[in-house]
């Protein structure tokens, strides 16, 4: 004898008992709502900064990818240089993720104007290729970008002009090693001002053209930095596999941009790894008072329950009643909470929130002051997956509960 | 097998059920022995207490025995898993309640119904069943309404229907008119009296009703867990406590616990239960 209770009896039996009792259901629901509406802006709000420092960690500095000779990272020294770039920019054609690419030479140096000194990390680039790459140019706050040609263009961070004392068309000296370890300084012109919103590039940047610098260096052909953008931050996986495959090791030395800022990488972790609890803690304040409804509405029915046992229903059936109108309730409740967030971050994503107040504590990590929420689809599986789980958790108990009633205890109660 | 033994649908044999309230033991039914034949319309009479309920529900397979056997259609229901006893009770037994006891979120129809679909029928066939039953309890006309839109009579009708619609071999009707007024109460006294009579539906009913009693082929009187008089059962000698309800029956935790309960204590929480349940 094969029951015919299908699915869409016990919809209806879930619905009519959920409604049956409309004001718990009600705060219920608007329980589930508030919980899934919380976790859905504070995923949100998680998304949209840590993509936005993401992308201003890229943008500004980085690009997705850095190919350097071997060891160059970590001494920061001219000698190890890349001397035939040339070698390695045949391949950026032929991936379709490149979509830009530029060469750099980097160095720390000192600049010096009239009478004032600061340290900085001298920068030089191709003034075309490097618009490719980042939004350096775009970065200009005042004066002009790098002219291609104009070996004796300057562009100094914000910061850096300001505790130099420096003003457009100002002479500032720039002093470093050259790769055989020589001394050398040079004149160059204030050209612009750059204000990238990462503070620490603002702190010490001193932007030249790369022809300039290759010159002054006696560098040749030789870079120290191939930088690399790709279409799509999730592309630079593939393109940092492609390059290892590409090139030796032995040689060179590929990095990913997670790695080129340790900090940063470790900050990402962290904001995962906190998602994760504030989620953790939101389920199981949802899942604790589903429970709690579950169990009340079980109590209450344990008559009914009873009857139904006795008219022949079997316990297993009870149990998927009971565990289908936990998960109704949680499904809805999530739906609404997370229409309701959904509308909320539409509202906030254009405009954003604004934390200049507190930028200073978080300007370190390439945040922002405004930040604008997005919703994602990791973060959206996350959530219908921990509802779900939520869901099941919370109905199973009073489920099971439901199949050990004592049939003759429940047809007693009053 | 004798064409006695045919026709007995119930048997029961040395059946003893005890109930235990912490330490304290209440016997229900001392060593049963009743056999109830196809086609009879046998009442179990007997005052509050008595045993009535507790019997019906053994032979329905909603409780179990400490101690006997329990055969119904042959088979021994007390052997079954609970499983098996839904099984067993959807395909052979109908279920009349005192207090109706109908889902409060389904039609009445759709009360009747839930039973046929739960024995594989489809919703449609089932739907037509329950029609079929509604008319034949005479509420026909009612059957779009939930049970809290109909009155005590009507809802035990449907009660009846339900029972009805998966065309069991047994009704066993626990205090199916206590909550009823007399003329309700006669009015679906007559109605089973007819489905006994025209459909040969075997029914067991608990009842200290007079009328119920009047009107029934076989009056079984229980006191104090035993059958006392019966047309055909033979009395039995009154049994001890220690005889029905043996502590060894119980969890060592229990019998623990009653060896160290002062025995003042015990009657002091017997005298309380007792005045609450008078």
């Amino acid at each position: 004898m094969v029951s015919r209770l299908g699915i869409l009896t016990y919809v209806a039996l879930a619905v009519r008992n959920l409604v049956r009792n409309r004001r718990r259901t009600i705060i219920t629901l608007l329980t589930m709502m508030f919980g899934i509406a919380t976790l859905t802006l504070l995923s949100a709000l998680n998304d949209g900064w840590l993509s936005q420092m993401k992308t201003n960690f890229i943008l500004s500095f980085t690009g997705h990818l850095q190919i350097h000779a071997k060891g160059f990272e970590s001494s920061q020294n001219l000698r190890d240089n890349i001397a035939d770039p040339e070698a390695i920019s045949r391949f950026m054609d032929t991936y379709p993720e490149i979509i830009g690419w530029t060469q750099r030479i980097r160095t720390s140096g000192l600049a010096s104007v009239s009478g004032s000194s600061s340290g900085v990390q001298i920068m030089a680039t191709d003034p075309e290729q490097e618009t490719w790459v980042t939004s350096m140019d775009q970065s200009v706050t005042s004066g002009v970008w790098l002219r291609p040609g104009m070996n004796k263009d300057l562009l100094l961070g914000k910061t850096v002009a300001q505790n130099l004392g420096a003003g457009l068309s100002d002479r500032v000296i720039l002093m470093t090693q050259r790769p055989s370890g020589e001394m050398v300084s040079e004149v160059f012109y204030l050209r612009g001002i750059i204000e990238t919103g990462a503070p620490q590039i603002d702190r010490t940047l001193a932007l030249i053209s790369l022809d300039g610098a290759q010159q002054w260096l006696q560098m040749e052909q030789a870079v120290t930095d191939i930088v690399i953008r790709a279409d799509h931050h999730d592309q630079t996986d593939t393109l940092y596999r492609l390059f290892v495959q590409q090139l030796s090791e032995q040689v060179y030395e590929i990095m990913p941009w997670q790695e080129l800022d340790p900090m940063v990488r470790q900050w990402l972790e962290f904001s995962d790894a906190y998602g994760l609890i504030i989620l953790f803690v939101v389920i199981l304040l949802v899942l604790t008072e589903i429970l709690n409804t579950m169990l009340i509405s079980l109590h209450e029915r344990q008559k009914e329950l009873g009857v139904m046992i006795a008219i022949g229903t079997q316990p297993h059936r009870i149990f998927l009643m009971l565990l289908f109108e936990a998960v109704l309730l949680i499904f809805v409740g999530a739906v609404l909470g997370y229409l309701s967030a959904s509308l909320i971050v539409m509202l906030l994503a254009e405009g954003g929130i604004d934390l200049t107040g507190y930028a200073n504590a978080f300007e370190f990590f390439y945040m922002d002051p405004v930040i604008h929420p997005q919703l994602t689809r990791d973060s959206a599986i996350k959530i219908l997956l921990a509802t779900l789980v939520a869901a099941l958790l919370s109905g199973l108990y009073p489920a099971w509960k439901a199949t050990r009633l004592s049939v003759s205890q429940a047809l007693r109660i009053q | 097998m004798s064409e006695a033994n045919q026709s007995t649908i119930i048997q029961t044999r040395d059946l003893h059920k005890c109930y235990w309230v912490g330490t304290m033991p209440y016997p229900a039914l001392h060593g049963i022995d009743l056999q109830i034949r196809s086609g009879e319309f046998a009442v179990l009479a007997g005052r509050s207490g008595s045993g009535k309920s507790t019997l019906l529900n053994i032979i329905g397979g909603l409780e179990s025995a400490d101690r006997g056997q329990a055969e119904v259609l042959g088979e021994d229901i007390l052997k079954m898993g609970n499983s098996q006893r839904s099984k067993f009770r959807l395909t052979n037994i109908g279920f009349i309640f005192q207090a109706y006891n109908l889902i409060r979120v389904l039609s009445a129809r759709e009360n009747v119904a839930y039973v046929c679909q739960l024995q594989g029928k489809s919703k449609q066939q089932s739907l037509e069943i329950a029609n079929h039953w509604l008319h034949e309890v005479e509420i026909g006309h009612l059957g779009y309404r939930r049970p809290d839109q109909l009155s005590g009579g009507q809802q035990q009708r449907v009660a009846v229907a339900r029972a009805l619609a998966t065309e069991p071999k047994i009704i066993l009707a626990d205090e199916p008119t206590a909550n009823l007024d007399s003329t309700t109460g006669r009015h679906l006294i007559e109605l089973m009296q007819r489905l006994n009579q025209t459909l040969e539906t075997t029914f067991l009913i608990s009842s200290h009703d007079p009328d119920v009693k009047q009107a029934a082929s076989r009056l079984i009187k229980l006191s104090d867990g035993q059958i006392v008089d019966s047309w055909d059962e033979i009395p039995q000698p009154p049994r001890s406590l220690e005889a029905t309800c043996p502590l060894r029956n119980r969890p060592f935790t229990e019998r623990l616990r009653h060896l160290f309960t002062p025995r003042r204590k015990a009657r002091q929480q017997n005298r309380q239960r007792t005045s609450r349940h008078s």
